[in-house]
């Protein structure tokens, strides 16, 4: 079949359109794009049904696992698909290793360093024991997470946005010098018991062996031959709340800030949980929209969406 | 009245906020004008700062009497002033004349450029005194472990004028054009 490719303008991207088999699939038709213009590597092609004119809808995007004949309705004379380039794209993985080492490298910098020397402090510094139990509770932390992401996440996506590396980095990297250097003060002041530092950790630590075990959880809805999709998620928090990965990951940090007490440790926690929290709606979103009991579809079940008892 | 009842209250609170904040700034600008043309630009700050607080904080230090407190108080008061009727305008009559959107998207032209550079004038020209006197800042040892530090704040938020502020007017830029070619359509 003869396939046309267009950009958003109407500008035919490829002069001539494409001569693709009746059986082809999106991935077939992605590869010849990017063996014609040498420029589009399939990860960054956004192909998608024309839309009419003036319409609000949300373009149908191609599932690259799809035969082309699921799209074209019958017509395989003349096909249409609109294009977008998705800029550079780097692999999740990637993405996620580069935001998490910094605060694993960053942090231990503040710990071992006599770095404050440079911001005026000078003389002995005296470690706090709960400073040094911060230490390892970052550091495994952030181990957790870059381990996780090679072992155990599966994506919905193989990609995103190089941009998002730079925004990321800065978010991540930022926060955790910000964190860091405040806890590893010379002048840091511990909590007044050491049983609000022991609570916190111990704390914190459940909670990341819990949100360990959604990830776990959340992993096994996915196949390994992996191309995303979404399932309702079971099993053990995931019965009362749709995010509860999200939910642990907060009330982990939770723990940290609470074994030891400073104002950037609360400030990032606050953030954090603002991000999550949009994430969390848009999944919830997602998962009530596409299991909507009708045509043999499960109903998607009354779920807290991230933080019960509030939302 | 579709929407009943909530929906007029808050066409109302809204009408009444904007049109407040509108006269505020005016007051501002006629009192910086007239201060200006009477006294000298020195005497701008203490005329409109009492007025000026209500409708905007802004940081009171020895840069008080320096010219560009002028320039930043009359780009910010016709700004607001054309910003605040033109929002007024929307909630009380439903629509806005089609010069009074002209000058919301054009102003700015102008108006940016002299209200940016006064602010980082400003808060660079204050730079030495914030440093010494340490005003606002928050010292370690304390109980949150937090600290503040007003001069590199100040330092930090110069910084961010550098792609915030092109990026700022760039968005202005394309509003601008998105507006007056809507209301040309029309």
């Amino acid at each position: 079949m003869k396939v046309s490719v267009v950009s958003r303008s109407g500008r035919e991207l490829i002069k001539g359109g494409l001569e693709l088999s009746d059986s082809a699939t999106v991935a077939d038709l992605q590869e010849e794009i990017h063996r014609r213009t040498k420029k589009f590597h399939p990860s960054r092609q956004r192909l998608t049904l024309p839309l009419q004119p003036g319409s609000k809808e949300k373009p149908i995007i191609l599932n690259y696992k799809k035969s082309l004949k699921d799209y074209t309705e019958g017509n395989t004379s003349n096909f249409t698909v609109v294009f977008k380039d998705l800029g550079t794209q780097v692999s999740y993985r990637t993405l996620f290793f580069w935001e998490y080492l910094g605060p694993l490298i960053l942090y231990p910098i503040f710990y071992f360093f006599p770095v404050y020397r440079y911001f005026g402090y000078q003389g002995e510094r005296i470690i706090h024991p709960v400073q040094t139990y911060a230490l390892y509770y970052w550091c495994f932390h952030y181990f957790k997470r870059i381990m996780e992401t090679f072992f155990v996440h599966r994506f919905s996506h193989a990609t995103s946005p190089l941009s998002n590396v730079f925004r990321n980095c800065a978010y991540y990297w930022s926060f955790g010098s910000y964190i860091a250097y405040y806890v590893n003060h010379p002048l840091y002041t511990p909590p007044v018991s050491d049983l609000q530092m022991k609570i916190g950790f111990a704390f914190g630590l459940l909670c990341q062996v819990a949100n360990f075990y959604c990830h776990i959880l959340l992993r096994n809805l996915r196949s390994p031959a992996g191309n995303g999709g979404y399932q309702i998620p079971r099993g053990f928090l995931f019965n009362i709340v749709t995010c509860a990965n999200y939910t642990t990951e907060i009330y982990q940090w939770l723990g940290f800030n609470i074994a030891t007490q400073t104002v950037a440790g609360y400030v990032f926690l606050v953030v954090a949980t603002f991000i999550m929290t949009n994430w969390a709606l848009a999944k919830h979103r997602r998962l009530k929209k596409l299991f909507d009991g009708k045509e043999g579809r499960p109903r998607y079940p009354r779920r807290w969406v991230i933080l019960p008892p509030f939302l | 009245m579709a929407g009943g009842l909530p929906s007029a209250l808050r066409r109302l609170y809204l009408s009444i906020y904007n049109w407040t904040v509108f006269f505020g700034w005016l007051q501002v600008l006629v009192l910086a004008v007239k201060t200006l043309h009477e006294s000298g630009h020195e005497h701008v700050y203490s005329a409109v700062e009492r007025p000026l607080q209500l409708a905007q904080t802004a940081a009171i230090l020895e840069t008080q009497k320096h010219i560009m407190v002028s320039s930043l108080v009359i780009s910010w008061s016709i700004t607001e002033i054309i910003r605040y009727s033109f929002f007024g305008m929307k909630e009380t009559l439903g629509f806005t004349p089609s010069w009074l959107l002209w000058l919301r998207y054009s102003t700015f032209l102008l108006l940016y450029p002299t209200g940016i550079a006064s602010e980082v004038g400003l808060i660079y020209i204050a730079l030495p005194y914030i440093k010494r006197s340490e005003k606002y800042c928050v010292r370690m040892p304390n109980k949150w472990n937090y600290s503040f530090d007003y001069f590199y704040a100040a330092i930090l938020a110069l910084g961010i004028y550098v792609p915030g502020g092109p990026h700022m007017y760039s968005y202005m830029l394309g509003q601008r054009k998105k507006a007056l070619a809507k209301s040309k359509r029309e």
